[in-house]
């Protein structure tokens, strides 16, 4: 069963979507690394995942507490995400003009 | 019987005027005080909790706003639509909650607003996406040999 798993998210990391963006113009897009970010988070590879996007657990984090928050609705619920969705968006926008002033000076 | 009736009330007085008669000194600012403890959760509670019912379209902006951010992929147009819809729909509910606060929990109300504000932050980052695309794309036809050089380094 283990190794059927590892065999289909082998497989699933060579069949990802192509990002249009990247296709067309050859460089990232502020989305791109979020499915490599996600297969390595369900394979437990914190440390990867954090490398590809480092957006992606905040994410998830801020998905799983917002399901929390609309079935039994926390008081600060509402705040919290405000607060945590500005944080992650700032962390996206950090992350792709870092990508890209890093990618432009190794060039 | 009855001369058992006639002491049992006889001796409740008595109990009844000891606690009072401790009370009624403090009563110079006692009758101040608990009035308006009285008088505010009518105001703050404004309707009860009872009648309420939830805005029709918070949850619905919450789950957008938030959806809109991984969405920017796409040239960001999803983000876009998503970050609208939101916006829109958290926007018009927070009007409507402000119409007559009393028909709505403040639970959705809150929920509207976080909505409405997820899909700001992720408007505006789809739109900046968006000029930085188009200014790339004005940069490879005016002058692609720059663009080539500027891009030689990606994968």
């Amino acid at each position: 069963m283990i190794l059927q798993q590892l065999n289909f998210f082998d497989w699933l990391s060579h069949h990802l979507f192509t990002c249009p963006f990247k296709t067309y113009f050859g460089f990232d897009c502020p989305g791109c690394g979020l499915q490599r970010s996600l297969l390595a988070l369900i394979r437990g590879n914190l440390v990867a995942s954090f490398k590809f996007y480092p957006a992606t657990i905040p994410l998830i984090a801020i998905i799983i507490f917002t399901l929390l928050h609309l079935k039994f609705d926390f008081k600060f619920g509402a705040a919290l995400i405000k607060i945590s969705f500005f944080a992650v968006a700032v962390i996206v926008l950090i992350n792709y003009i870092y990508k890209i002033y890093n990618h432009q000076l190794t060039a | 019987m009855s001369e058992e009736q006639e002491n049992t009330p006889k001796n409740n007085p008595i109990d009844l005027n000891k606690p009072e008669q401790p009370a009624n000194p403090p009563s110079g600012f006692g009758p101040i005080t608990p009035p308006p403890f009285q008088q505010q959760p009518p105001f703050g509670q404004f309707g009860g909790g009872m009648g309420q019912q939830n805005l029709p379209n918070s949850t619905v902006a919450l789950v957008l706003g938030i959806l809109a951010l991984p969405a920017c992929c796409f040239y960001g147009i999803f983000g876009l639509i998503f970050g609208i819809i939101a916006w829109v729909l958290g926007a018009g509910d927070v009007k409507k909650y402000q119409l007559n606060p009393g028909v709505y929990t403040e639970s959705s109300f809150k929920n509207a607003k976080a909505g409405k504000i997820c899909g700001m932050i992720a408007t505006i980052l789809s739109i900046l996406f968006i000029v930085v695309v188009v200014l790339v794309v004005a940069g490879a036809i005016t002058n692609p040999e720059a663009y080539d050089r500027f891009f030689r380094g990606f994968k």
